[in-house]
């Protein structure tokens, strides 16, 4: 069955969501999108197909604490779906307060909504102004970054460099895989925001973390995301005295190009989603298996799972397994000698 | 295969089908907006925009013709010639369900999280509940209506409440969303598909819960036979059938009839009036009927290829003689006992 694609769009209230949401909805780029927004009748949002949404969170009794969806979401997409012809893809707006996690599951624990909607990627609207602020005080704004896929830092002509260069930075510690660009009006070509596949796992041939550590910043760092303009990290911001984790979310990569042995490492991810699922926010990765051509790729949200063997590994490519893990106390410690465990 | 002279295709998802003036006239609603009425003697059509640029939600009979919601959020009645007649508006919502109890002159719309109760003078009643209601649906009597909503169902007394007094509705509670609701014939369970692949039910007379498992997808589609009582369902590759005769389902299998294919799921079932037969629609677009006597099944309509394929809407005249089929590709049709 098609499926139709779904983008996510999430940011703290004021952030500049409604901006993109306009620009997705009035400038041309081939797809016709039903918009649910969070509150019907907010200001300045055109188009036909807009749906308001009022956040009903369902707790599914599959016995997982952590599985909740958004019962609003299944009702809207399963009506949407009657007027079938009518539009190509779906926007999610969510409000300022929303966790993303119930709205992302939502795409892969309800069957219905699974077998006719694709999550294409969440996108998370920053506000410079307040960002550092705000992820201070509330959990919100570091879940929606730990959850993104891209990530706009919005904003960034109202603040001085180096506090943009400061956020970048803390948006790093908290995700280091989502794509981030810098932007003041939202103003970031749409094809960098929308059909990104980033749960399509067919097209995940590559995964680079960008991991920060406090002592090396710059080095080996690369700039490969869209900044739309210079800039230069600032590094002699250090010392500073803020956590190293916003909400104690940070990203742990792991590498090895030691092949792995297939059902060992599923096992152990699968554990990894049962038993620590509640706070590991998002998990992806590419596996090379031992006597296996093909890639294995994984992605998983709280405790649901996705993963399959995908794309054969070219005959001169590295064969190297790498593994991101976004959550919440996470031991690297004990990650490291789980995946060395696997190793065949 | 073709559907023969008495099939039709439409623009949009079949979302409902029903019969009214004692089964001389059907409807079939669909995704667009449409409302397409047949003569069930001539096959004669009739078709009527009844929610401009909108999906109709629900129809159900109403009196001598149709009632409809859309998500323009309106609340229509349509004669059984096709006068449209605009009987709500909730601008900005969508009319998620609707109910009518003809016998008692009464109209319910589900509108977020209320439920909007009509007379033939107007609004009765606005009834309001804590999530947003997925399904009502009245009592065979028409004394109670029951909302379905994420933890349980409200039953509400349908009478015009005494002034000022605010009436407290008894709770049916379940954890988990229900996202159909039904009473059985007599009045005495009623029944929720929840979002958790299962049924559940109470009796309303002590709320003794039942628990009604095994689906491997959700229940979209409920059909109460008469004589005896079995509660048809939807969800699995077999017609799942409960009985409800003497006390109930608890503790006894359901009758379980084999569709034509092992591998495809029963999307819809409606239920002859007189006889216990139910027919079920596929999500490969085939239709049989079940005695559920004898268990045995005629195949009505052969499956057809296309991922659409699937059977959106099934309804029974009211005399058994003819069944209303429609599919998500937008393909509808009649059939007539005996063929034709």
């Amino acid at each position: 069955m098609s499926q139709v694609p779904v983008t996510v769009l999430t940011g703290y209230l004021g952030a500049g969501k409604t901006t993109l949401l306009n620009r997705i909805l009035t400038e041309p780029h081939g797809k016709r999108y039903a918009v649910i927004v969070n509150e019907f009748g907010e200001q300045g949002i055109d188009g036909k197909l807009v749906v308001g949404a009022d956040e009903e969170i369902f707790e599914t009794n599959n016995g997982c604490l952590c599985c909740t969806v958004r019962g609003d979401l299944i009702r809207i997409i399963e009506g949407l779906m009657r007027r079938k012809n009518k539009f190509d893809a779906i926007l999610v707006e969510t409000t300022g307060l929303a966790m993303p996690a119930p709205v992302a599951q939502t795409f892969f624990v309800d069957q219905e909504v699974r077998e006719r909607t694709r999550l294409d990627s969440i996108v998370t609207v920053v506000d410079a102004r307040h960002y550092l602020d705000s992820v201070a005080r509330e959990k919100e704004p570091a879940e929606q970054v730990a959850f993104a896929d891209v990530i706009l830092l919005n904003k960034t002509d109202l603040v001085a460099p180096e506090t943009v260069d400061e956020i970048e930075r803390r948006i790093r510690a908290v995700n280091a895989v989502a794509t981030i660009h810098r932007t003041t009006r939202c103003d970031v070509a749409l094809d960098r925001v929308l059909d990104q596949g980033s749960f399509d796992l067919e097209r995940a041939l590559t995964i680079e973390p960008h991991l920060l550590h406090d002592h090396d910043l710059g080095g080996g760092h690369e700039h490969d995301h869209d900044h739309g303009h210079d800039h230069h990290h600032d590094h002699g911001h250090h010392g500073h005295a803020h956590p190293a984790h916003d909400q104690e979310i940070g990203s742990i990569a792991l590498r090895t190009g030691e092949p792995l042995d297939g059902k060992r490492t599923l096992a152990w991810i699968s554990a990894l989603a049962r038993d620590q699922g509640a706070d590991i926010l998002r998990m992806k990765g590419i596996l090379n298996f031992q006597g296996e051509p093909k890639r294995f790729v994984f992605q998983g949200v709280h405790m649901t799972l996705d993963g399959e063997p995908t794309q054969p590994w070219g005959e001169n490519e590295r064969r190297e397994s790498v593994l991101v893990f976004i959550g919440r106390k996470l031991d690297k410690a004990a990650l490291e000698q789980g995946l060395k465990s696997c190793i065949a | 295969m073709t559907d023969g002279p008495l099939a039709w295709q439409g623009e949009a998802p079949v979302v409902g089908a029903a019969y009214a003036e004692g089964g001389a006239v059907l409807a079939f609603a669909f995704g667009d907006g449409l409302l397409r009425l047949v003569g069930v003697a001539d096959g004669a059509t009739r078709d009527v925009t009844v929610h401009e640029d909108a999906a109709i939600l629900g129809l159900v009979v109403d009196g001598a013709g149709f009632l409809t919601g859309g998500d323009d959020g309106r609340m229509m009645h349509v004669t059984a010639a096709g006068e449209v007649l605009a009987l709500a508006s909730f601008p900005g919502k969508w009319v998620a369900a609707v109910a009518a109890h003809t016998g008692e002159g009464l109209r319910a719309a589900a509108v977020a999280k209320e439920v909007h109760l009509f007379d033939a003078k107007g609004v009765r009643a606005v009834l309001a509940h804590a999530a947003t209601v997925e399904a009502i649906a009245f009592n065979p009597k028409g004394k109670r209506l029951a909302a379905a909503h994420y933890d349980g169902v409200s039953l509400w007394w349908t009478a015009a409440p005494a002034k000022g007094q605010a009436q407290t509705p008894k709770r049916l509670a379940w954890k988990g969303g229900h996202r159909m609701v039904s009473w059985s014939p007599d009045g005495d369970y009623v029944l929720t598909a929840t979002q958790e692949n299962d049924l559940h039910g109470w009796r309303v007379a002590d709320g003794k819960d039942m628990r009604m498992s095994g689906y491997p997808v959700k229940v979209r589609s409920l059909a109460w036979t008469q004589k005896p009582p079995y509660l048809a369902t939807s969800g699995a590759e077999a017609v799942t059938c409960w009985p409800f005769a003497g006390s109930g389902p608890m503790g006894r299998p359901p009758l379980q009839i084999p569709g034509p294919r092992d591998d495809r799921l029963v999307t819809q079932v409606a239920s002859h009036g007189r006889e216990p037969v139910v027919a079920a629609g596929f999500a490969d677009g085939s239709i049989v009927l079940c005695d559920l006597r004898d268990k045995r099944t005629v195949l009505a309509r052969e499956a057809v290829e296309g991922e659409d394929a699937r059977i959106s809407a099934l309804a029974f005249a009211p005399d058994g003689r003819s069944l209303a089929w429609g599919a998500e590709s937008g393909a509808c049709g009649l059939l007539r006992a005996g063929g034709q």
